[in-house]
C-alpha cells in the first residue's frame, strides 16, 4: 500500500507519480519500432499515461489517506445537510407550514396502519381456512357414516 | 521519414503536424452532425406495451412478432440504481431482443423512480411485496405455475432472494453480474462501503432516499481515468463515425438517466448484505423471514464479467455453491459490468448461448 500521507520528498508520490508515468510513455515510445508511424507511436504513448495513470488513482483511492478524507467529506455534508434540513423544518413549522419529517410521520403511520390491516386479514384468512377444514372434515365424517334408517312414514 | 524520426518515431514532424492539424479541423466540422445524432438519439429497441402498474412499478411486455413458443414466461429483474432500458438499449445491442426473437414470453419489471414518500419502502416491499405481486400476475396471465427470472446486478440479488423464499414459483434462474458474497473487502466499492467509511445510517437519515448524484458520482469514480478522460477522447477520435455516435449517446443518456433508491431499501442492503454480508451466510431476513440460498433448487446459469470494476467476478461465483441446485451453470465472459449487456461481442457470442440453455430447459407451447 502506497502511503499518501508521508513528507513531500525525491520519492514521495507525487514525484513518484510523475517519474513513472514520464518512464511508462518513453517506455512505450522506445518499444516502438523503427518505421512504425508517428500516430501510432503516440496511440501507445498515450495509453501507456492512461494505464500508468489509472494504476495510480486505484492505488491512491484505496489508500488510508483517501478514505479518511472521503469519510471526513461526507461526515461535514452529511452534518451540513442535517442543519440545513433541521433550519427548513423550524422555519416551516413557525409558519405553520408542514415540513418534510411531519410528512414521513404520516408515512410511518400509514405503513404501521397498512402492517396491522395485513395482520388481521392474515389471522382472518388463517381462521378461515381452519373453519373450512373443520367443515370439510365434519362433511367428510358425515358421507362416510352409515346413513340413519329413513324414518317409517317419512315423504321422500 | 526523416533521419530523427527514424530513431525518434515519437517526435513529430512537420508533416505530421500537418496532417494532425486538418485531422482536427475536419473533426471539428463534424460537431454540428454529432449534435445533430444526440438529439436524434433513441432508446428501447423492442416494442413493448405496460401490462400493469401499482404505485411506482410498471411491468412491460415485449411484444413479438408471432405466437410465443415457449410457455414458461421470461422475467428481467433490473437493479434499483438505474432504469431498466439498458436491457433494451438498441437494435443490435439489445438482450431482450435475443429472448424475445427466439420465442420467448418478455416481460421487464420497471421499478420506477422513487419519491420522498418511498423512503420506508424496505427489502420486504421490493420482494414479498412487488416482486411477488408480478410475478403471480404473470402465473395467472400465462397459466404457468412458474416462471424464468433474468436478474441483472442487483436485481440478480432481488432475484435470488425472491427464489430463495418461493422456489416453486421459479422454473429456472439467470444471474447476469448479480453480487451476492461481499467477503472480500479488496474490491474498491467494498472498501468505500465499507462500516468504517461509510455511514448509510446517517445517509439516509439525512437525504431519506439514496441521492442519485452520490451513485453515479460513485460509479464513474470507481475508473476515473477511463469513464473521464480515455471516454471522451474515444469520443473525439470517433467523432466523424455516426454509428459511433449513435450507442455512444445512447449509451450516455441510459448513464445519466440515473434515479434515486428508496432509503430503507439502500440502507439493508448496504448494511446487511455489503457490510455484513449476510445473504450467503442465510442471515439475511426479509420481512420475518431468514433468505436461505439453498432453498434455490431450479436451473440456475450465472453470468460473470470477467473486466467487471463493479461486480467482480469473486461477488457471484459463490452462489453456485450456495444453492441446493444440481442443475448449475456459470459463464464468465470477458467484458465489463455494462458490456455484458450491450457489448457487441456480447450480443454475438454470449446471448445467443444463454438462449439456448433456456430453450433447453423450457417446454415449447403446444400446437
Amino acid at each position: 500500500m502506497v502511503d499518501y500521507t508521508g513528507p513531500a520528498s525525491g520519492t514521495d508520490p507525487f514525484s513518484r507519480f510523475w517519474v513513472d508515468l514520464m518512464s511508462q510513455m518513453s517506455g512505450a515510445a522506445g518499444r516502438a519500432q523503427m518505421g512504425t508511424p508517428q500516430e501510432e507511436v503516440s496511440k501507445q504513448m498515450r495509453q501507456a499515461f492512461f494505464d500508468s495513470w489509472a494504476k495510480y488513482c486505484d492505488d491512491f483511492m484505496r489508500s488510508e489517506a483517501f478514505l479518511g478524507m472521503m469519510k471526513k467529506s461526507m461526515d461535514n455534508a452529511l452534518a451540513m445537510k442535517q442543519q440545513v434540513n433541521e433550519f427548513l423544518t423550524k422555519a416551516l413549522h413557525e409558519n405553520q407550514i408542514p415540513a418534510r419529517s411531519d410528512t414521513d410521520s404520516i408515512l410511518l403511520v400509514l405503513r404501521s396502519l397498512e402492517e396491522r390491516v395485513l395482520d388481521r386479514i392474515e389471522r382472518l384468512s388463517k381462521r378461515l381456512d381452519g373453519l373450512e377444514r373443520g367443515s370439510d372434515v365434519s362433511s367428510s365424517i358425515a358421507s362416510s357414516a352409515p346413513a340413519k334408517p329413513r324414518p317409517k312414514g317419512a315423504s321422500k | 521519414m526523416t533521419a530523427a524520426s527514424a530513431f525518434f518515431p515519437w517526435m513529430m514532424t512537420p508533416a505530421d503536424l500537418e496532417r494532425q492539424w486538418s485531422d482536427y479541423l475536419g473533426k471539428l466540422a463534424h460537431v454540428p452532425k454529432a449534435l445533430e445524432v444526440a438529439k436524434k438519439v433513441r432508446v428501447g429497441a423492442t416494442p413493448s406495451e405496460t401490462l400493469y402498474r401499482v404505485d411506482k412499478l410498471r411491468l412491460l411486455h415485449y411484444v413479438a412478432e408471432g405466437k410465443p413458443r415457449y410457455q414458461t414466461p421470461l422475467l428481467f429483474v433490473f437493479a434499483l440504481v438505474n432504469r431498466p432500458y439498458i436491457l433494451d438499449l438498441r437494435p443490435g445491442k439489445s438482450v431482450v431482443g435475443h429472448f424475445v426473437r427466439r420465442g420467448f414470453d418478455t416481460y421487464n419489471l420497471d421499478w420506477g423512480v422513487p419519491s420522498d414518500g418511498d423512503r420506508f419502502l424496505d427489502l420486504e416491499d421490493y420482494v414479498e411485496r412487488y416482486m411477488k405481486d408480478v410475478v403471480d400476475r404473470l402465473r395467472d396471465r400465462t397459466g404457468c405455475d412458474q416462471v424464468n427470472i433474468l436478474g441483472y446486478c442487483m436485481g440478480g440479488s432481488l432475484s435470488a432472494m425472491f427464489t430463495s423464499l418461493h422456489p416453486e414459483k421459479v422454473k429456472n434462474l439467470i444471474l447476469l453480474a448479480a453480487p451476492v458474497d461481499w467477503s472480500n473487502k479488496d474490491h474498491l466499492l467494498a472498501r468505500w462501503t465499507g462500516a468504517d467509511v461509510f455511514d448509510v445510517d446517517k445517509l439516509i437519515a439525512v437525504y431519506g432516499n439514496a441521492p442519485p448524484e452520490l451513485l453515479q458520482g460513485s460509479f464513474l469514480m470507481l475508473k476515473p481515468v477511463s469513464t473521464l478522460v480515455e471516454k471522451y477522447y474515444s469520443f473525439y477520435e470517433n467523432l466523424e463515425d455516426e454509428k459511433f455516435l449513435e450507442d455512444y449517446f445512447a449509451m450516455e443518456t441510459w448513464l445519466n438517466d440515473n434515479i434515486p433508491v428508496a432509503g430503507e431499501t439502500f440502507r439493508q442492503f448496504v448494511k446487511y448484505c455489503m457490510q455484513e454480508n449476510r445473504l450467503i451466510q442465510g442471515r439475511l431476513r426479509v420481512g420475518d423471514r431468514v433468505v436461505n440460498l439453498r432453498h434455490i433448487t431450479c436451473p440456475i446459469l450465472n453470468l460473470t464479467a470477467q473486466e467487471d470494476h463493479l461486480v467482480p467476478c469473486g461477488q457471484s461465483l459463490p452462489f453456485n455453491d450456495a444453492v441446493g441446485s444440481a442443475d448449475r451453470t456459470s459463464i464468465s465472459f470477458p467484458a465489463g459490468h455494462i458490456g455484458l449487456a450491450v457489448g457487441s461481442r456480447a450480443n454475438r457470442e454470449l446471448w445467443p448461448k444463454v438462449c439456448d440453455w433456456l430453450a433447453e430447459r423450457t417446454d415449447e407451447c403446444e400446437g
